[in-house]
């Protein structure tokens, strides 16, 4: 197993030269840039226009239903008109 | 020598907890190279171990506030390693279904001057063939992990660690020598 020992130093040497100098400062500036605020904001604002969007076509959905329902009430009446009207007639 | 080389791990632990930005720094000047060898050994790729090692250090510092032991932290924080490590392989497992991947794509060579010794080399080859969860057990043993801080970090029982590190090994093993002749 002493050669399997030595793989394994070697894993770990190997690993630890993938780690480029300056690693650790490069980690810091990830983790503040990810907890800043203009992050949170920017996550606020996609979220206010996600829902903005929602709101739009929830509203233009609602319209075009209604739109719908008049049309087709105004049909029916005029058949409902027709209808008596033929009726009238015999 | 400086204040945070002679404090304690549980002080830094509990100073970066607090927001101190030099513990946290420390911390993973600390561990950086052993969580890179914990990586390489699970995903066995080079080229994205410095980004996944990275991606660990944020998940760490993001989740810190929430380690209550904080005299836990080496356990706690491989266990966070191994998360990350398996989550990685699950994506490009997955990625693989949606990309056609050719079989050349998949054996990049390593860059020039980063040439493995024949030991290595069959390490690599042997670990590659257990599963990553094997490989992940494996890693943590070689970290100094003890059966009972491996059980907790699989949610299992001591007796099954030793029975999956048993055969796992065995695997390893096997595929060593096979490699080595």
């Amino acid at each position: 197993m002493n050669t399997e020992h030595q793989a394994w130093t070697q894993l770990r040497e190997r690993a630890a030269s993938l780690i480029s100098p300056g690693f650790p400062d490069r980690v810091m500036r990830a983790i503040r840039a990810r907890s800043s605020p203009l992050l949170v904001a920017n996550f606020a604002m996609c979220a206010a226009t996600a829902a903005l969007c929602l709101v739009a076509v929830a509203i233009y959905r609602a319209r075009l239903s209604t739109d719908e329902n008049d049309q087709n009430l105004a049909g029916w009446s005029e058949i409902s008109a027709q209808a008596d009207e033929f009726g009238q007639g015999l | 020598m400086d204040e945070s080389s002679t404090s304690s791990l549980g002080d830094r632990v509990r100073r970066a907890q607090r927001g101190d930005e030099a513990a946290m720094r420390d911390l993973i000047v600390s561990y950086q190279h052993r969580v890179a060898g914990f990586a390489y050994a699970i995903t066995g790729r080079s080229d994205s171990i410095e980004d996944l090692v990275q991606l660990v250090f944020i998940k760490m510092a993001r989740a810190l506030t929430r380690l209550n032991a904080p005299d836990q932290f080496e356990s706690w924080l491989f266990r966070l390693a191994r998360n990350t490590c398996i989550d990685y392989l699950r994506r490009q497992k997955l990625r693989r279904i949606f990309t056609p991947f050719a079989p050349e794509h998949e054996n990049v060579p390593e860059p020039s001057g980063a040439v493995d010794t024949e030991e290595l080399d069959a390490l690599r080859h042997a670990l590659a063939q257990l599963r990553p969860k094997d490989r992940a057990l494996i890693a943590l043993v070689q970290e100094g992990r003890t059966h009972a801080e491996i059980a907790e970090t699989f949610r299992t029982t001591v007796a099954a660690v030793k029975a999956r590190l048993h055969r796992a090994r065995e695997q390893l093993r096997q595929h060593y020598q096979t490699d080595e002749h």
